[in-house]
């Protein structure tokens, strides 16, 4: 049997570990069906992407299916972007994602695992265009 | 622009449906069940389905990018999800100014349910 406390060491033995980069391009009916989808109707998100657009193009956190054998459910817990160049149609982004914290803490409804992801993304120039920490719990 | 600490920004009202989260859901590739399925979603503990974080997230960088315009340049916007929210209801965002320092501004956002708990929280900085 699993225990919660070797599903953490696990995960603890990824903190800082690249993932496997995910390369997409920026595409304008994916700009337009996300654009509908948040209901943001700025024409400038036709051919730019909007704040929290690059979630879509490659996933924000690793899968990590050691992590699915604590607790019943995920929650996001939260997220940081960080914008340094504008992201337009045609950009073909590289996003690098990898564990950045694992720990556990107590909380009303008992103990949640806290998986702390962070990704960059690169350009076609290989410039870095954006940053984003997000917090995964597994409760 | 001119912008003073303590200015508020326009309020934003979002009124998300179960038809918008499976729209969003397709649109990020975010298919986790609690999203859609309220059998599932209910299995977990939870209320029915639920909005993303992301979509939350997505309303409020629509708050400020509308407030900022398209001269002014989000830097970084941050997020914190407090609490559940259910389609059905309406979901407020807000924001005020906490700094201006030349052309930098910062930013505190947040998401209000209809009983006027903030669900999400939040910050950006912004050059305008």
């Amino acid at each position: 049997m699993t225990t919660a406390t070797s599903v953490v060491e696990k995960l603890r033995a990824r903190i800082g570990v690249p993932g496997q980069p995910i390369q997409a391009a920026v595409e304008a009916g994916h700009l337009k069906r996300f654009a509908d989808a948040i209901g943001d109707p700025n024409p400038r998100w036709l051919a730019e992407a909007p704040p929290t657009f690059l979630v879509a193009i490659a996933p924000t956190s690793i899968h990590l299916r050691e992590a699915e054998e604590y607790g019943q459910g995920w929650l996001n817990g939260g997220n940081r972007f960080e914008h340094v160049e504008p992201v337009k149609v045609g950009d073909v982004i590289t996003a690098t994602a990898k564990v950045a914290d694992v720990y556990e803490k107590s909380g009303s409804s008992g103990t949640l695992l806290f998986i702390v992801f962070e990704t960059e993304y690169t350009n076609q120039h290989g410039k870095t265009v954006a940053r984003l920490r997000g917090t995964a719990i597994r409760r | 622009m001119k912008v003073q600490v303590g200015d508020e920004l326009p309020e934003l009202i979002k009124h998300p449906t179960t038809r918008q989260l499976v729209q969003y859901a397709g649109a990020q590739g975010d298919f986790y069940e609690i999203h859609y399925d309220q059998d599932y979603a209910r299995s977990v503990g939870l209320p029915g389905v639920i909005l993303h974080g992301l979509l939350k997230a997505a309303f409020l960088g629509q708050l400020v990018t509308d407030w900022l315009g398209d001269e002014g340049r989000l830097k970084t916007f941050e997020v914190s999800y407090r609490g559940l929210d259910v389609p059905g209801r309406p979901y407020t965002c807000r924001g005020k100014v906490t700094k201006v320092d030349g052309h930098e501004v910062e930013l505190e956002v947040w998401g209000e349910d209809p009983d006027g708990n903030r669900t999400t929280i939040g910050k950006a900085t912004a050059a305008i």
